[in-house]
């Protein structure tokens, strides 16, 4: 029985079919809700209002000509999509959805989660620099360079940005966490810098405008992705999407109370609040115009991070003469 | 330099209807004297062959089928016309005018040509207009008229 | 480390096919090298095998932003020839065409500099409301571009009142929303911070180099066709000349949304002052021998058209010099210790042209230097006869 529960755990929801499903979903949301503010249509015609526009995408993709670089390595090449995708997905096995009461914990919830969530969801961009470098082109040697040089950006603002609310629950372990925020919601609102900083960065990991540049359309072809095509773009794709939904879930576990109440209500909790955070995103995307290599880093350690630290002061101050 | 300046007017824009036009399963009007294709009214034709010489692509051809009943065919090559107007412009008789068609695609280029076989028509010419230049302009243009020699004759 | 990028023919960046090599060192550009001759159509060779009246519409055809420009040149140089003058009402609304593609350019500017610049949202709502001139375009001549509204001795169509009055309402809409785009262009940071100090072009390189248009005015040098050999009715009608001086990407972006509202003064102007009578005069077919030079504002710099008659009714040599054709030198010093990161927005800055600007190639020789010039049928020769022969190169390297 156990064996069953943990099959349909990883396969079914959330695992892997969920998340195609759901992936897909946010994929057209955030693209609905760009067009929308931009006085636009959006995907509009592939099934009803267009909703399975990502998947057409995804399985054009699929039927297109696969091409590999020759003076690429070949393993190395075609491996770097799968093991990114693998990444992930695994990254979503940590939230705490579906079994996440006290009472019951889910075999994958322990303390210290928290922290292995932030570091596998750190490696995708070890995996683009390495799909950069491998394509041995020169305009995806730079692409992989960019992101980088972006990682060093924004890593430290995104994990003292989730830190925090770790520090005020007083645990590492993200079942914890959401409970204590379910517990006292009010305390959810000294932590909305702390929020907001989590959201930019989360744009930038995720590396949309304005922190596009690794994949900057107009001026390095395509960054990391140039010769990238058919099947192996396909599964990059679905592993941006993956990303975004496995990102915008953390957030939601850690700033917005987590997802309570079982399989169905903490189902619907799940898909509203990772839906509020996809939709920040959007906004960002449209607000924003693409800022330069140096930019980044320079706003980065001069804005975020000292906001970050600021927040967590905050939260210290807090918890020493407060709670 | 305030942060975020596009904001208002980008939430603005969730609740309006968006700008885009659903095309093909709704279609703009065209307005008044939109240069679509050119088509002939054969009962005007006097054969000047004016609108031949002066298309910039070559797309009118006008062919004799008999002389002696004055039978004379004109093909439109819609593949090759350019939709500027010139051959309604040249017209002396007001036989050719455009019409509003813009989705005009085929699959074959074979399919485009339009044909018309006609007696040639015997029309006075409208009088020619007057030659009184604007006050601003100095020298009155020479009246060489543009529909050159075999207008009226044969 | 040094080492050379090819930026082109086939880039994202770039709407026609243009090859720049840049000399990099790490990602600053130590030099640039532009090659021409990927849109060569042969406009030049095929107008003398057209008559003038045909060549209204070839001309027309060079390029699709700025097609009334080509066509108003040549009409004004072979009305010079012809030695007729258009009556004045044909006169404003030939140029009243002028200026609203004039806004259409430069709107359409503004949407792909922001393309480029990564702002999507700006993009989308600069071109919708370029829709808004379209419309006006395709009511007054019938087509949305290539307008063919120029003929030998003035104009082809004529406006009424109902069309008079809705240019004036478009006008006070369109004002509006440019208005807005001004303060957006100027105040958001992220844009300001891509635009700024980008690209510079000191006001005596802009001079040595002979900078045209917004490119130059943006240096502080105060050129304009329309001021400094008035053709039209530009000499009476009251304008100013759009300068700013920053010398850098940003000044060109704020010298094409001032031009932008310097133009509808002038279409309100021209609206409320269209005098009545005849939009053309009949004109002679064949000009007498000679020679004429006709200059004229396009919205990228100053056009320039050189038509040579020989008293027949189709010319025997027509010369274009495009106004982008005149900003490449300039391109090429604003590029240098540039980063990597510019290269589209400051190539997009000059508003390129590019089918505007293709002459004929010369053929160099990559180890001796020596030029030649080579027909088209040798040139197919030469080449079929290297690809039958040539085995398939792994590694092969660019000669340089």
């Amino acid at each position: 029985m156990a064996i069953l529960k943990t099959f349909l755990y990883l396969l079914v929801y959330p695992g892997f079919l969920f998340l195609l499903v759901y992936s897909t979903f946010c994929e057209w949301f955030d693209r609905k809700m760009y067009a929308r503010l931009q006085n636009r249509m959006g995907p509009t015609h592939t099934g009803r209002f267009g909703i399975l526009q990502p998947v057409a995408d995804i399985v054009k993709l699929l039927a297109k000509e696969d091409i590999v670089p020759e003076k690429a390595d070949r393993k190395m090449f075609s491996v770097l999509p799968v093991i990114g995708l693998a990444l992930a997905s695994t990254a979503m096995l940590l939230l705490p959805v579906w079994h996440f009461s006290l009472e019951r914990p889910s075999p994958n919830s322990f303390p210290g989660d928290i922290i292995v969530l932030l570091y596998i969801l750190s490696l995708p961009t070890l995996i683009f620099f390495l799909a950069g470098w491998s394509s041995t082109s020169f305009f995806a040697e730079i692409g992989g360079a960019r992101v980088l040089t972006l990682l060093f950006g924004y890593e430290v603002p995104l994990f003292l940005a989730v830190l925090g609310p770790a520090v005020m629950a007083g645990s590492w372990r993200l079942a914890e966490i959401a409970h204590f925020f379910q517990q006292r919601p009010l305390l959810l609102l000294p932590n909305v810098l702390g929020f907001l900083i989590a959201v930019i960065c989360l744009q930038a990991k995720l590396e949309r405008t304005p922190f596009d540049i690794p994949h900057a359309e107009t001026e390095i072809v395509g960054g990391t992705f140039t010769e990238y095509s058919g099947k192996k773009l396909a599964l990059f794709r679905l592993m941006i999407d993956v990303e975004m939904v496995a990102g915008a879930g953390l957030l939601a576990a850690v700033f917005l109370g987590g997802f309570p109440g079982g399989v169905f209500v903490g189902l619907v909790h799940f898909v509203i609040k990772t839906l509020f955070v996809i939709f920040l995103l959007s906004v960002l995307r449209a607000v924003t115009s693409r800022i330069r290599i140096d930019q980044v880093v320079r706003f980065a350690w001069r804005y975020l991070a000292p906001l970050a630290v600021l927040q967590l002061f905050i939260i210290l101050l807090l918890k020493g003469f407060v709670l | 330099m305030r942060i975020a300046a596009l904001l208002p007017e980008l939430l603005r824009h969730l609740f309006k209807k968006p700008a885009t036009v659903d095309y093909p399963f709704k279609k703009l009007e065209v307005p008044k004297d939109f240069r679509g294709t050119p088509f002939l009214h054969p009962e005007k034709c006097i054969v000047c062959r004016a609108c031949v010489r002066d298309c910039p692509a070559e797309a009118i051809d006008i062919l004799t089928v008999n002389e002696a009943d004055k039978t004379f065919k004109m093909i439109i090559h819609n593949d090759r016309c350019i939709h500027c107007a010139q051959c309604v412009e040249s017209c002396p008789t007001d036989a050719l005018e455009m019409d509003e068609l813009y989705e005009i695609s085929a699959f074959s280029r074979w399919d485009l040509k339009a044909e018309w076989e006609f007696v040639k028509a015997v029309v006075k010419l409208k009088p020619q207009p007057s030659e009184t230049p604007a006050p601003a302009a100095p020298a009155a243009s020479s009246s060489e008229t543009p529909s050159g020699g075999d207008s009226q004759a044969s | 480390m040094k080492y050379s990028v090819p930026i082109g023919p086939q880039h994202p960046a770039l709407k026609e096919p243009i090859s720049l090599r840049m000399t990099l060192d790490g990602e600053v550009i130590q030099d640039a090298d532009i090659r021409l001759g990927y849109n060569h159509r042969g406009v030049e060779k095929v107008a003398e095998g057209r008559t003038y009246i045909q060549n209204i519409y070839l001309t027309e055809r060079i390029c699709g932003i700025c097609s009334h420009s080509h066509s108003t040149c040549f009409v004004q140089g072979v009305e010079k020839l012809l030695e007729v003058e258009p009556p004045r009402r044909g006169v404003f609304i030939r140029y009243l065409v002028s200026e609203l593609e004039r806004v259409h350019s430069h709107l359409l500017w503004l949407g792909v500099a922001a393309h480029e610049a990564g702002f999507d949202s700006l993009f989308m709502y600069v071109w919708r409301d370029r829709e808004l001139v379209m419309d006006l375009l395709e009511m007054i001549s019938g087509n949305r571009v290539h307008y063919a509204i120029n003929t030998l001795g003035g104009v082809r169509r004529d406006l009424d009142e109902g069309q008079v009055q809705k240019i004036l309402d478009s006008l006070a809409l369109l004002r509006k929303q440019s208005e807005y785009y001004l303060n957006i262009g100027a105040h958001e940071p992220s844009f300001v911070g891509r635009l700024a100090g980008v690209g510079r072009l000191t006001k005596q390189q802009a001079v040595d180099l002979c900078a045209v248009g917004p490119t130059a005015r943006a240096s502080d040098v105060p050129i304009d066709v329309r001021k400094d050999d008035p053709y039209g009715m530009y000499d009476e009608t009251p304008f100013e000349v759009c300068t700013a001086d920053t010398c850098d990407v940003l000044g060109r972006t704020v010298v094409r949304i001032k031009e932008v509202l310097v133009a509808y003064d002038i279409i309100e102007y021209l609206m409320r002052n269209l005098p009545a009578g005849p939009v053309a005069v009949r004109t002679p077919r064949r000009p007498k021998p000679g020679e004429a030079v006709a200059r004229y504002e396009a919205p990228r710099g100053e056009n320039i058209h050189y038509i040579k008659s020989n008293g027949t009714d189709k010319p025997e040599r027509l010369k274009v010099r495009a106004p982008t054709l005149g900003n490449y030198a300039a391109t090429v010093e604003m590029l240098k210790n540039g980063f990597l990161a510019d290269i589209p927005l400051i190539f997009a800055a000059i508003d390129p042209c590019i089918c505007c600007a293709e002459r004929t190639t010369t053929l160099v020789d990559a180890r001796t230097g020596e030029e030649k010039t080579v027909s088209f049928s040798a040139l197919r020769a030469l080449a079929r006869e290297r690809w039958k022969n040539a085995p398939l190169k792994k590694d092969a390297v660019w000669p340089f």
